[in-house]
């Protein structure tokens, strides 16, 4: 019998608002332990949370984002359960009445068909403090660190729509392209700014029915999560076959052995309506102000740069990945640059040299308007595209404009018909064989002699020039 | 002084004489309310140690008006009941002119009738919340004992009003003026309709309903407009109370884990074991037993929360559709049968405040004043309660009555 999986997945995401949810502590969990704490979330005895709108904000903006019904009224519960990382003995999360509800994302399916996966609701919670384990001399002891109790996350429940680790990476590349353009949130798994549970099930091809899942967790990467649903649909499969039954629990993926191990039984704790913060309504009138706030979409914007700057499908998915690349994209466009040529130096040029000189795209030395006059000088056939390479390259060590790296280093290319005919002829006399060769119908050829004259000028003469002036003179 | 009232005193507070407003008084707090370096342990061995960093802002409006606190009183654990409390003495023997006491299900009406003096508590929302330590969150707040309710309407009128670090508190507006809290002005306007209700009469013993009937007669005499109303689930208030009480008691006690401060017990090898250590010597019985009913409710029956938060609901527009008829509600303060401070029981102490869970469910303001209805020597309070936000309009029509009373009806 062939089986399919049945996969939904939770997502926590870290939003980057300034305070934490219930009091003015700094959202920065990664200080000097304990130092971003107050009587609010160490929730000494007295306290009452307070609730940040910025947050709220925050959290409907990347809801809008995901195409979620922001729900009117929403309410915090009480999620209880004692552990020395949860200062209340209870988590402040939204159980019975989530912020939003629906919405859905579209990705591309195996064989690059559009597929919509449907989200069940998104609510907003509090993150827990971090526990350090040590010892101290020969007992080990556990320390809290509050700075992280009380920061704000959202949690994204899907539906059970996804079939194959595919689907489940595919939806977290763009969940996650989706929330960074909103700028609420940074997402991403390596640094735990969005932490990822998988919920996977397995039943006959054609089924309707929702077998008995499992849980698994601790995936550090998108990748991780298509190993660890690889990996346990092939366990449980194994396990239907040998009929032997699945059991809700829930599971760790270890990313050295690549196996999932039992991790404990699923704990469901009690989730109680909570008395003190109040009940959040949402007005229409600041519902639309939010949605004025959402920016242009990834998906929209691969359609408008395909019908405004004529970009390839793949150029303008790669032009709209991150919102801050689209937008250099389209300030070198507006600079002058043509569209095409500025996509591809951006992909193929400027990404890897910000990777390999270490910098974060914006904080790259490469301004939209010092890339914009490398790329209109090439245009302009002013430079070549090897010294367009290297003007790129002293971009990052100077910062003089390109127009002077151009003068200073001599990278002005040389169109002057009679200064590169002098050069050929040199070629020409030069290398007698190749000459044979290419009259002999080696077309190959020219491109060595083009090559050799390159070298003459010290890589400033216009190839295409020199081509022709060659072709012209051995006829 | 016989006996020992304060658990902590300032022996540096005296009333100040420089023109503010509440010169010339001295108060009494309970060791639950923040007072900036203050032992806060709110009569509890689970907060054994434990120093307030920062002044309730009751405690900072009360200081900022010239008021002298003089020290905390000993008092129930978290303010649940009424064993081993002494705010009421305290007021008795004459220490200070008011003492608020946290009124969680009426303590501080029931104490005040016992111990000859007007008690009261402000509406849901009125006062701030901020530096409260108790444990049932949407029902508890500051209530306010005193000779005389001049002196609770001073307070109030200090204390009330809008504290942008309590979430709970209605937007009373950034132009309202703090409410206008001066009963005495209006003491010549009519007191208005009094409802009596009548669902409370049914459950007194006899001859305490004759006596309050009585008095009641005698208001009548005096020609003040009483009418009949009900309430018709008087009778759940007590349930209601002690579900969603013991619920949220449940929860606002588990940060009472050891961890960060408090009591924690010396000796564990895990922390699971801390917990169950920390946790079981911390608590007195009669809290421990409210906290067991709360996480049973919580793990096992959420159904009673669901009902409970229903009935609720439904004693709250019962309340308000009873004041639409009349100006205020008239019921005893308690039953004058149960001792308040032997109650060892939940159920136990629930009958000494049948008459009062009512007005913390509802959120409605209530008053309790003294020598009006005596049955065989035992002062029954004459309870009244007004509509919601209302609570100046109460203490002034309470004034009136009281003074009426005192010219001798």
């Amino acid at each position: 019998m062939a089986y399919e999986a049945v996969i939904g997945i939770e997502i926590h995401v870290q939003l980057n608002a300034i305070t934490k949810m219930f009091c003015d502590c700094p959202n920065r969990p990664g200080d000097d332990p304990n130092t971003n704490i107050c009587p609010i979330c160490l929730w000494l005895p007295g306290a009452v949370p307070q609730f940040s709108l910025e947050i709220l904000e925050k959290a409907t903006l990347a809801c809008l984002s995901l195409n979620c019904e922001i729900q009117p009224r929403s309410a915090f519960d009480q999620k209880v359960y004692y552990y020395p990382d949860l200062p209340k003995g209870f988590q402040l999360s939204q159980h019975h009445m989530p912020l939003a509800r629906g919405g859905w994302i579209e990705i591309m399916d195996e064989k690059g068909d559009p597929k919509k996966l449907r989200l069940h609701h998104v609510h907003m919670e509090e993150d827990v403090a971090k526990l350090v384990h040590e010892t101290e001399g020969r007992t080990p002891i556990s320390l809290v660190d509050f700075n992280r109790a009380g920061t704000p996350l959202i949690e994204i429940v899907t539906e059970p729509d996804m079939r194959s680790s595919h689907d489940a990476m595919e939806f977290l590349k763009v969940l996650r392209t989706q929330l960074r353009y909103t700028g609420c949130a940074e997402c991403s798994l390596e640094q735990g700014t969005m932490r990822c549970d998988a919920n996977i099930s397995i039943r006959p091809e054609g089924s309707s029915r929702l077998n008995t899942k499992v849980e698994v967790k601790n995936m550090n990467s998108i990748q991780h999560v298509g190993n660890a649903i690889d990996y346990e649909i092939k366990r449980q499969t194994e396990s239907l076959m040998k009929n032997d039954p699945i059991v809700l629990h829930t599971r760790l993926w270890d990313p050295e052995k690549h196996i999932t191990t039992a991790m404990r039984a699923k704990f469901e704790g009690p989730c109680i309506p909570d008395p003190a913060v109040s009940h959040i309504l949402i007005a229409d009138a600041w519902l639309q102000e939010m949605a004025t706030k959402l920016p242009e979409m990834p998906n929209q914007k691969v359609k408008r740069f395909i019908q405004q700057y004529n970009l390839m499908y793949d150029e303008a998915v790669q032009m709209s990945l991150e919102r801050e690349v689209s937008e250099y994209f389209e300030a070198v466009v507006g600079l002058g640059a043509s569209p095409r040529t500025a996509a591809n130096w951006i992909v193929a040029q400027l990404l890897p040299a910000i990777k390999e000189h270490g910098y974060a795209f914006s904080g790259s030395p490469v301004t939209p308007r010092r890339l914009a006059g490398v790329i209109t000088m090439l245009e302009k056939n002013e430079i070549n595209s090897g010294s367009a390479k290297s003007v790129l390259a002293r971009l990052f060590e100077t910062d003089q404009a390109p127009e002077e790296i151009v003068e200073q280093f001599g990278f002005r290319q040389v169109s002057d018909v009679k200064a590169l005919t002098l050069l050929v002829d040199q070629v020409i006399s030069e290398n007698a064989s190749a000459v044979e060769n290419y009259k002999n119908g080696n077309q190959k050829s020219i491109g060595f002699m083009v090559g050799q004259a390159m070298k003459l000028s010290k890589g400033k003469a216009n190839p295409k020039f020199l081509q022709e002036i060659l072709r012209e003179k051995l006829g | 002084m016989q006996e020992k009232l304060f658990v902590y005193e300032d022996s540096s507070a005296s009333p100040a004489s420089d023109g503010r407003f509440l010169n010339e008084m001295s108060l009494a707090v309970q060791p639950n309310m923040s007072v900036s370096g203050w032992p806060t342990e709110a009569g509890s061995k689970a907060l054994t140690g434990f120093t307030a960093i920062y002044d309730a802002t009751v405690v900072e409006r009360l200081k900022a008006a010239g008021a002298a606190i003089k020290g905390s009183v000993y008092m129930s654990e978290f303010g649940f009941g009424l064993a081993g409390d002494s705010a009421g003495a305290a007021l008795s023997q004459d220490q200070v002119d008011c003492v608020l006491m946290t009124d969680t299900m009426g303590e501080a009406r029931v104490a005040a009738c016992l111990s000859g003096a007007f008690g009261f508590k402000p509406s849901y929302g009125m006062v701030s919340r901020f530096g409260l330590i108790g444990l049932v969150p949407s029902m508890e707040c500051y209530g306010i004992l005193a000779k005389n309710l001049a002196d609770i309407s001073k307070v109030m009128s200090v204390v009330a009003g809008n504290d942008p670090r309590d979430l709970s508190m209605p937007n009373f507006g950034d132009d309202v003026e703090p409410p206008d809290f001066n009963p005495m002005a209006k003491t010549t306007e009519s007191i208005g309709t009094i409802g009596v209700v009548t669902d409370c009469l049914d459950s007194l013993p006899e001859d305490e309903s004759r006596a309050f009937e009585g008095m009641i007669s005698k208001l009548e005499n005096n020609g003040l407009q009483i009418q009949k109303v009900r309430l018709k689930d008087f009778d759940l208030a007590p349930t209601v109370h002690n579900v969603i009480g013991a619920v949220e008691a449940s929860s606002s006690a588990g940060k009472y884990d050891g961890v960060r401060y408090g009591h924690r017990a010396p000796e564990a090898k895990n922390w699971n074991e801390m917990y169950l250590n920390s946790r079981g010597e911390s608590f007195g019985l009669l809290v421990k037993t409210y906290l067991f009913q709360g996480a049973y409710f919580q793990y096992e029956n959420y159904d009673a929360i669901v009902d409970a938060a229903r009935v609720r609901t439904r004693l709250i527009a019962e309340t308000e559709a009873a004041l639409e008829q009349c100006d205020m509600l008239m019921l005893p303060a308690w039953r004058g049968s149960p001792d308040p401070s032997g109650a060892a029981t939940i159920d136990s102490v629930y009958d000494v405040f049948a008459m009062t869970v009512i007005a913390n469910i509802t959120g409605h303001p209530a008053v309790t004043l003294p020598g009006m209805v005596k049955c065989k020597n035992t002062d029954l309070g004459l309870q009244l309660t007004g509509p919601r936000f209302k609570d100046s309009q109460l203490l002034s029509m309470a004034a009136r009555l009281t003074k009426l009373a005192r010219k001798g009806i």
